[in-house]
């Protein structure tokens, strides 16, 4: 129903470091920033998307007027296994939501699976500074203002 | 730019409470107030801004009115997120693809 998380996967022919790297620090290369993007919402692609890699690193946008957007934060990284990271693109830290993603060595390539879900899920491990409010799945829903 | 005041809507926490109310049971302006730690002015306030967002409904029971999370919206909103995932994997497959290939 719809407050379940959002579940995706997909097989690339990568080995699950490779997809790991591609998927992280070279988020650059493949994001589509033209559609999905603080940027695409006004109007304009983003200059740059980037991710060092890391607990405590930010996933950074950088929209065409030179303003810098951090979509999250990871908190956890086991490089060619997986990563999780807050998501919030587009709104403040304190209510965002929790992307997991995974990768498995499946047949020569990789299965990535990708989890969008509340961080409600996490019952402790919720985001802090949330003045009392619990989140509620509605908090799940994209933040992007898509260009559509 | 389709769903940008709903999610502008959704956006601030209490409005956000007061939706997620609705989403489970409807509920008259009163109930809400009683419910949530929020004055019944702030209440209607947010309860206008979700209906110019079309993410709620209201109908008359008797003297009182009903407000009620609009499922159609919610199924709409759920259904952006889903394709932003689809495009996103699409585009990083896509990537995949060429790295491969070298």
């Amino acid at each position: 129903m719809s407050t379940d998380p959002v579940v995706k996967t997909i097989h690339v022919a990568l080995s699950p470091q490779a997809a790991f790297d591609l998927f992280t620090k070279r988020i650059g290369d493949w994001w589509p920033v033209e559609t999905f993007s603080v940027s695409a919402g006004q109007g304009k692609p983003s200059q740059s998307v980037t991710l060092a890699g890391g607990i405590g690193s930010e996933i950074v946008e950088i929209a065409a007027d030179g303003s810098r957007h951090v979509w999250g934060t990871v908190r956890d990284w086991a490089p060619g296994k997986s990563f999780v990271t807050t998501w919030h693109p587009g709104r403040e830290a304190s209510f965002a939501t929790k992307l997991l993603v995974a990768f498995a060595s499946e047949g020569d390539g990789t299965r990535v699976t990708l989890t969008h879900s509340n961080w409600d899920v996490l019952g402790e491990e919720a985001v802090s500074s949330r003045e009392g409010y619990d989140g509620g799945w509605v908090v799940v829903l994209g933040q992007f203002e898509a260009a559509v | 730019m389709a769903y940008q005041s709903a999610f502008s809507a959704l956006a601030d926490p209490t409005r956000r409470a007061v939706f997620e109310h609705l989403a489970n049971a409807p509920s008259s302006v009163t109930a809400l107030a009683d419910k949530l730690p929020v004055s019944r002015p702030a209440v209607s306030q947010h309860l206008k801004v979700l209906s110019d967002a079309g993410l709620i409904t209201v109908r008359s029971k008797g003297t009182r009115r009903i407000y009620a999370a609009s499922p159609d919206k919610l199924a709409e909103l759920r259904a952006w997120l889903d394709t932003m995932w689809d495009q996103a994997l699409s585009a990083f497959a896509a990537q995949a693809e060429k790295d491969s290939a070298q």
